[in-house]
């Protein structure tokens, strides 16, 4: 299913319109069974890279490759592709649209009935089967979508802000089948602006920034590289060391903590010495890794939208 | 493969299954057959018979009068009537009319009054009052110099709108008044009608192989295949132009993209419409059928049938295939504008240059019944765009040689190919192009663009 262990492979891919230079030298792995973040401001380039990698366009420079082989329609059917901008027929019923979009898939007619009834009844549509769009919520048609993503049973599923207008009872819902999805060994690339959804689910991330790759890793790795110098604390008395620069670099106050970046060269032990020779209360000392929204906002600065 | 049918019978399934399609393809018919039929059927309605008084001082004029009125004469100029309407197009619309009313006939009642010498002006007061009363509709008063030139026939009705009757007193009138004067001049009216008889024309077509065939009904059965097809090609351009702009403003077109060759969605989407109209022509040109068949063993219309042009299955074959080239060229035409814009609305303002292009050939087509054989129809008939509509045509007229044919098959097959080609190449690109509308220079390079 899974040839050499990695589902996708974007290499040196570079997509420009007219001037405008859309994605530039664009290189990372995905590798098979994992979620990965797709992460980025908004224009970084995240569309137009999911563009290229689910074959709707082609890249001018470099090469993608799924599953080991290039875009092809054969290639096309293992690829679930929710696009941002998503849309039904109108005038359609629920039913045949998600039939046609099986059969688009490649799905032969009778396991897309007994599909569609299994997701239908799972995500509790199961009246509205008969009902055309119009008649339908704008949740229900988002998850009307989604079924429509995963009908065929895709091995690499790639969504596009998957949780944009999403209530918080169906972003629950969402995760729960990418867990599904992540537990049969299948392959979930999503993009998003929302660090914390993209903390809580990814294995893996890249992140960029005006179409250029800014970092990209494991999430682990990742925070590791930036997880070195930020202590979180919460101390009575000895606040005139954290005004010491050759120690601290910044501090953040919140409500009941103190949020301290380290200076260069200074670590959390010699902190702490300095604290409580100071004669600091010290209620909580605790090293902590930045959040990926903290990495976002420092990657990318201040022009973010929406972030 | 296996996609394109999938695309394919999405496109038939969603018009042809549709309530609308079924509408349609009832209504158009339907809506045809009340043109024909609804105004002549009001028009047969007779009222009452009109109670008409003739005043006639010489008593020359009243019996010849009655004996034109009577139910037989009426029906005898009814039939005549009919006859003339058949065998040729009538030239204005006043011509028309009066044609129609002397096919309605109308019935009028005379009621004989006695005047005895009184003068005309108080016979009129009379007959007026009697009008006014509701006890006569209408009087005639005949002159007493009944031939002479400044002769004044005076007629007063209640029914002054009552075209088709006042038509019938009109001819009855003049045929008892012409009749009274040959009598006068000691002219036997029955020779002279045998004398003024009009010759009888009979038009045939000659064929390049020198047969007669009938003509009679040439125009008209251009003029039906003409705008059936100037008809579904309108039609059906439209829906794929809907059908495309519905794509593109719903999003859909990403994940079809994603699922299969924009070339593949493409000539899913043509053929499959395709299908569909050919589907609606076939009910409709199967009813026409079964309809004239139905008509020649109801009614005595042998003569007017036969007049219709013979239609041989080969003629069929080539309908079929202009209909199939004048679709594909225009449906790649809308579905290029399609992609080109961003609402239905937009579309519309935008579709009226292959609109024009079509009006433009079924014209054409007019031109080329008239003269099939002319240089000009062999152009029309070759080009692209207007070949769909004037070929048949001029098939039907006579039929062309072979290569001719041939030729014109191949040219259009090489402009539907570049055609599809090009509006492929706008689609894919158009079809992900959001919020605003294509410019034309926008067009042009992605269209030159691999």
């Amino acid at each position: 299913m899974t040839e050499n262990g990695v589902s996708l492979s974007v290499l040196g891919v570079t997509k420009k319109f007219g001037d405008f230079t859309a994605v530039e030298e664009l290189s990372f792995d995905v590798r098979a069974g994992r979620v990965f973040g797709f992460l980025g401001p908004n224009g970084a380039g995240k569309t137009t890279t999911i563009r290229m990698i689910v074959g709707i366009t082609a890249p001018d420079e470099g090469s993608i490759e799924l599953f080991g082989e290039p875009i092809s329609p054969k290639v096309q059917d293992r690829i679930g592709y929710l696009p941002e901008e998503r849309g039904l027929y109108k005038k359609m019923k629920v039913v045949e649209q998600l039939r046609y979009f099986a059969a688009l898939k490649g799905v032969p007619r009778a396991d897309a009935d007994k599909r569609i009834d299994r997701w239908l009844d799972r995500m509790k549509l199961s009246e509205w089967k008969s009902k055309k769009t119009t008649d339908l919520s704008k949740g229900m048609q988002q998850k009307v979508q989604f079924i429509s993503t995963v009908l065929h049973d895709p091995d690499l599923l790639i969504l596009d802000e998957p949780f944009s207008g999403l209530d918080p009872v169906n972003v629950e819902f969402m995760i729960e089948v990418l867990d599904e999805f992540k537990q049969a060994n299948k392959t979930v690339i999503f993009s998003t602006h929302l660090m914390e959804t993209a903390e809580r689910l990814c294995h893996d991330i890249i992140l960029i920034n005006k179409s250029r790759k800014v970092l990209g890793g494991s999430l682990r790795e990742v925070k590791e590289s930036y997880g070195h110098d930020r202590v979180a604390l919460r101390i009575v008395g000895g606040r005139e060391v954290l005004d010491d620069s050759t120690v601290v670099s910044h501090i953040t106050e919140h409500a009941d903590q103190i949020d301290v970046d380290l200076a260069e060269g200074a670590d959390a032990q010699h902190l702490l010495t300095k604290l409580i020779a100071a004669g600091a209360v010290v209620s909580n000392f605790e090293k902590v890794e930045p959040s990926l929204n903290d990495i976002f906002i420092e990657q990318v600065g201040g022009g973010v939208e929406n972030a | 493969m296996r996609k394109f049918t999938a695309v394919l019978f999405h496109e038939y399934k969603k018009i042809v299954l549709k309530w609308t399609f079924l509408l349609g393809t009832l209504l158009f018919p339907l809506m045809g057959l009340a043109f024909a039929i609804v105004p002549a059927f009001i028009f047969s309605i007779k009222g009452e018979a009109t109670r008409l008084v003739v005043v006639d001082p010489t008593n020359k004029i009243l019996p010849r009068l009655k004996g034109n009125m009577s139910p037989e004469r009426i029906a005898e100029r009814q039939k005549q009537a009919v006859d003339e309407a058949l065998r040729g197009v009538p030239s204005g619309q006043g011509e028309q009319m009066s044609q129609t009313a002397r096919q309605m006939g109308s019935v009028f009642a005379f009621v004989d009054m006695e005047f005895g010498n009184k003068p005309v002006e108080a016979v009129r007061s009379e007959l007026n009052a009697k009008a006014a009363a509701g006890e006569i509709d209408a009087y005639l008063i005949v002159p007493e110099n009944i031939g002479a030139n400044d002769a004044k026939y005076e007629f007063r009705t209640r029914k002054a709108g009552d075209f088709i009757g006042n038509e019938v007193l009109k001819d009855a009138l003049n045929e008892a008044v012409r009749a009274q004067r040959m009598a006068d001049a000691n002219i036997d009216a029955a020779a002279v009608r045998d004398i003024s008889r009009n010759v009888t024309i009979e038009t045939k077509a000659l064929s390049d192989k020198g047969e007669e065939k009938d003509s009679d009904m040439l125009f008209i059965a251009s003029l039906v295949i003409g705008m059936m097809i100037y008809i579904s090609l309108a039609i059906y351009g439209q829906v794929i132009m809907g059908t495309v702009v519905e794509e593109k403003e719903t999003r859909i077109a990403e994940i079809l993209f994603s699922s299969a060759r924009p070339f593949e969605l493409m000539l899913g989407k043509l053929v499959g419409v395709g299908l569909a109209g050919l589907t609606q022509l076939g009910i409709w040109v199967g009813s026409l059928l079964a309809l004239s068949i139905f008509l020649s063993r109801q009614a005595d219309l042998g003569p007017f049938l036969q007049s219709v042009p013979d239609i041989t299955p080969l003629m069929v074959v080539y309908f079929l295939v202009y209909f199939l080239i004048g679709y594909f060229t225009f449906a790649a035409i809308f579905a290029l504008i399609g992609s080109a814009v961003t609402t239905v609305q937009e579309g519309s303002q935008f579709a009226f240059p292959p609109m024009i292009l079509m009006l433009t050939g079924l014209y054409f087509s007019f031109a080329v019944i008239r003269d099939p054989n002319s240089a000009m129809s062999f152009w029309v008939s070759t080009s692209p765009f207007f070949a769909p509509l004037t070929m048949p045509v001029r098939i039907l007229a006579e039929m062309p040689p072979f290569w001719q044919i041939a030729l014109s098959v191949g040219v259009n097959v090489l402009a539907i190919a570049g055609l599809v080609w090009v509006a492929s190449r706008v689609y894919r690109v158009g079809m992900l192009m959001y919020g605003k509308r294509a410019t034309v220079p926008e067009i042009w390079k992605w269209i030159r663009k691999v």
